[in-house]
């Protein structure tokens, strides 16, 4: 509907898989756990990173529905231990 | 390989139905024809979000929106959202709504300006044509008006 008024979107997310389902204009991929998606709390050099990665990847949208990763990843070592903490957190009843 | 999220939503989502994923009735897509640098920008925000003068999200199935202030000194942000995962983005609203971010890339003249007004509305409504027909061109109309170039959206 927005893209309908002519001004592009930019999603940037965490969430590869329902992405992929929903299938908007484009995306930027974050792997990081959903909801600290510019990085842990009170990383602001951290927050500029991503936020300035995603927006030079935009020359690289040629077509709609695409997903660029950002190859931003959680763990500077790589590691994904942050999956099961997140597991936790997503069953947690409010 | 990426975190699945739809297995662990599928569980949560129980006894109810799994939340089923909607493509828009009419896709749409425009190309990116303007540099940055000359560009205003807007987030939007599904983490239902606002400032804490402004009404509250009633939970769940709210499809109203807040016009939250660009301006990353006005707050205190306060976060409505049901979600699980909410207690470190309450922390720090920055690492899912990053106002200052980018307020620093205008700065650094990456960005030629930002909105005044970022938007903020309830994400997971299971109300998918009330979505698209009420609330998306709601916040079409208000980008338009303040005359937004691009429309970076963050799901919560």
């Amino acid at each position: 509907m927005i893209e309908a008024r002519e001004i592009p979107t930019l999603i940037i997310g965490t969430a590869y898989d329902i992405m992929s389902k929903v299938v908007p204009p484009r995306a930027a991929f974050v792997d990081h756990p959903v909801g600290r998606t510019f990085g842990p709390p009170h990383d602001r050099q951290r927050n500029v990173a991503v936020l300035a990665k995603a927006l030079a990847e935009l020359p690289q949208f040629t077509q709609p529905g695409m997903i660029r990763d950002l190859q931003c990843h959680w763990a500077s070592d790589g590691s994904r231990s942050w999956e099961e903490e997140l597991r936790a957190e997503m069953r947690r009843k409010h | 390989m990426a975190f699945e999220y739809l297995p662990i939503m599928a569980q949560n989502s129980a006894p109810k139905p799994p939340r089923v994923l909607v493509q828009p009735a009419k896709f749409a897509w425009c190309a990116v024809t303007k540099p940055l640098t000359q560009s205003r920008v807007a987030l939007l925000t599904s983490a239902a979000l606002r400032l804490e003068t402004q009404p509250p999200f009633v939970p769940r199935e709210d499809l109203s929106y807040r016009r939250v202030p660009s301006d990353p000194s006005i707050g205190p942000i306060v976060i409505d959202h049901h979600s699980g995962i909410g207690a470190v983005p309450k922390e720090d609203p920055e690492i899912v709504f990053p106002r200052t971010a980018l307020a620093d890339l205008v700065s650094c003249g990456m960005i030629e300006s930002v909105s005044p007004w970022h938007f903020s509305f309830m994400g997971g409504v299971r109300k998918p044509q009330q979505v698209e027909k009420e609330l998306a061109p709601a916040l079409g109309d208000e980008l338009a008006q303040a005359q937004v170039d691009l429309a970076l959206l963050v799901p919560y």
